[in-house]
């Protein structure tokens, strides 16, 4: 068969193309049917409203997902590191992503994960941060946003909006002690 | 190679404007790689121009690298090696025109689309549709003339760089309407499972299959000695083609997605030393015996370096995928140092080579410059080896510091400032070697023909002379 490819360009296009097919649908299409959690929105997900959709097109406009991941990992430090107040952060799942489209669990962390930050901080602390991140953290070497402050700091307030949601599917903080 | 006055690149159109359009989109978008590197260091620079943002050179920086210049100077050297194995011409070269301008207008396009804040949200499918929808237009055009090519060809038997360029023309075509198309179809795990399907699909069975089969021509015909083993060609082929799809997932080993999925993309990704070992052993036994001549010819420099550099990636590439390695070098710099010695170390170098080998033989002029070319090699292999080993070290380093949760985040980001500061000066010196390789072919395409008593220049100038 083979043998037979190195010289009959129709054989050749059928076996390359199925090599294709059986490794790809196995690994998209199979667990999209029978992993459960992978559609289920987790229990009072709420769907995002429209100001947080507005901010989450400048989290993706912006490239923030670039630097910041959305992925509490299956690993220890991952979980203290990205907890708050001695509260270790909850493991992400897969029923929390449900309603993102495009998600943005990012692949690289310039900056710190942002899966929980949802209530750390409150809304003049990121007025602060986006203006001048050095203002805040020393060091830092994130980018300055002084655009999102034009037209009476709408796109911030968007974009804030959508921020505070990151990680609130699980209530797991103390007395629901988050920052507005 | 000789040299014919009489004839001029007006014969291969559509290999020589993809190859100099290529090589433009290298210097343009390798500049924005630059820009963003700087901002590591001083994230200020430039701080208040919005369309400047680091976030929206990015996309593109990496699309314009990876689209722009490696896959349309892949397009261009395919043109040019497929009429060349099949015994014939180019099926159309009015074809051929018709898709690098169209290739040309896309990226054109994406250099306004992104910093003007178009991006449609998944790494690497983040051009807006309307201008993925025209690459996937190139992509059938492309396909066309490719399989006309072969499908009229002279001879009969179908060299293995042909099975490569036309596995690559195939499964191009599925992994960029799954990734830039289908993904958007679906949301959450599902959507980031699709999305670095393609992400990882886009190297292994887009890239690697295009610059390996044309290293599979480049170097037995500049190291002028037959192929090592055609057997071994064939078992790499299959196997590459049988494995590599099914690793996506490794890029969320540790992540909010299902361990037997992990453990699957492992599995294959450790099978996947099978493949890239037959390549290795094929490419070092087919110049061996030859070395004298890597010493000299700056296109055997950069064939090779090439090849050792993919062996390095696609080393690092396995081991990455295991659950305790991930731990320490995932989301790190080290992983950014991986990307860049696979597409600029690997990919690029055999692209360089075949515009260096290809170029002369399509305008039908000598090379402008082999000292030039020899220059253009060292600075990008040296500055490539501090810009990749720089961000493993720190990568790594990084790595472990994030495992100690007691150390603040902002000291982690600190730490990487020296090692941010050896990339940029690293990145500085690769891209005076990009530089000198543009203008390189610019002066070998615009060259006046030369004089028949300059003709019997010879290439490669012997040792001592």
């Amino acid at each position: 068969m083979f043998r037979t490819s190195e010289k009959n360009t129709g054989i050749f296009f059928i076996l390359a193309t199925a090599f294709f097919l059986v490794g790809g649908l196995l690994t998209t299409l199979l667990p999209a049917v029978i992993e459960k959690s992978w559609s289920t929105p987790t229990e009072g997900q709420q769907p995002y409203t429209e100001q947080q959709l507005r901010g989450k097109a400048i989290y993706q406009r912006e490239g923030c997902w670039y630097c910041h991941t959305q992925q509490v990992r299956t690993l220890l430090p991952d979980t203290k590191r990205f907890g708050w107040r001695g509260v270790d952060a909850p493991i992400s799942t897969p029923e929390e992503y449900v309603r993102d489209n495009p998600h943005m669990l990012g692949t690289r962390r310039i900056g710190p994960d942002l899966a929980r930050v949802g209530g750390k901080y409150d809304t003049s602390w990121h007025r602060t941060h986006f203006k001048n991140p050095r203002d805040l953290v020393k060091g830092s070497m994130m980018a300055p946003f002084p655009w999102l402050f034009q037209n009476d700091e709408q796109e911030f307030k968007d974009l804030v909006s959508y921020v505070q949601t990151l990680g609130r599917n699980v209530n797991w903080r103390p007395k629901d002690d988050y920052e507005r | 190679m000789t040299v014919d006055v009489k004839r001029t690149w007006r014969e291969e159109p559509s290999a020589a404007l993809f190859i100099l359009s290529a090589s433009f989109f290298f210097i343009v978008t390798t500049l924005v790689g630059l820009t963003n590197a700087t901002k590591f260091v001083l994230p200020e620079f430039m701080g208040n121009i919005p369309w400047l943002e680091w976030g929206r050179l990015r996309p593109l920086h990496t699309n314009g690298v990876l689209f722009g210049w490696l896959l349309a100077v892949d397009m261009g050297l395919i043109f040019f090696v497929v009429p060349r194995l099949c015994g014939n011409k180019l099926w159309s070269e009015k074809l051929g025109i018709l898709t690098v301008v169209l290739f040309d207008l896309v990226i054109l396009g994406a250099v306004f689309a992104f910093p003007l804040g178009g991006n449609a949200g998944m790494e690497y499918a983040e051009l807006p549709q309307y201008l993925a929808a025209v690459v996937v237009v190139v992509w059938v055009l492309f396909g066309l003339n490719v399989f006309a090519t072969v499908l009229t060809r002279k001879h009969e038997k179908i060299y293995v760089s042909l099975w490569y360029i036309m596995g690559g023309v195939i499964w191009t075509a599925f992994v960029y309407i799954t990734g830039n198309f289908v993904a958007h179809f679906a949301s959450g795990i599902n959507q980031a499972n699709l999305n670095w399907f393609y992400v990882h699909n886009a190297v292994g069975l887009i890239f690697t299959p295009l610059g390996i089969g044309l290293a599979y021509y480049f170097i037995p015909k500049q190291s002028q000695s037959p192929l090592f083993s055609h057997k071994l060609s064939m078992v790499g082929f299959w196997s590459i083609a049988f494995i590599y799809v099914w690793t996506g997932a490794h890029h969320m080993i540790n992540g909010p997605i299902s361990q037997w999925l992990q453990t699957v993309s492992i599995l294959f990704s450790v099978m996947l030393i099978i493949p890239v070992w037959t390549v290795i052993v094929n490419f070092f036994a087919t110049v061996s015996g030859k070395w004298d001549r890597v010493r000299q010819d700056p296109v055997l420099k950069f064939l090779m370096a090439g090849t050792t550099f993919y062996t390095l990636t696609c080393f690092q590439g396995p081991m990455h995928s295991l659950r305790t390695v991930s731990a320490i070098v995932s989301k790190t710099d080290w992983i950014v140092g991986h990307a860049h010695m696979a597409v600029l170390g690997a990919f690029s170098f055999f692209a360089i080579a075949g515009v260096l080998h290809g170029l002369p033989r399509i305008v039908h002029k000598p090379l402008y410059s082999v000292r030039l070319a020899n220059t253009s090699f060292w600075l990008l292999f040296t500055g490539g080896l501090v810009f990749f080993a720089g961000l493993w070290i720190g990568g790594f380093m990084q790595g472990l510091q994030w495992n100690d949760w007691t150390i603040p985040w902002i000291d982690t980001v600190k730490f990487m400032r020296p090692f941010w500061m050896t990339r940029l000066f690293a990145g500085m010196v690769v891209y005076a070697g990009i530089f000198l390789f543009f203008y390189n072919v610019v002066r070998t395409f615009s060259a006046p023909v030369p004089a028949p008593e300059q003709q019997a220049r010879p290439e490669v100038r012997p040792v001592g002379a």
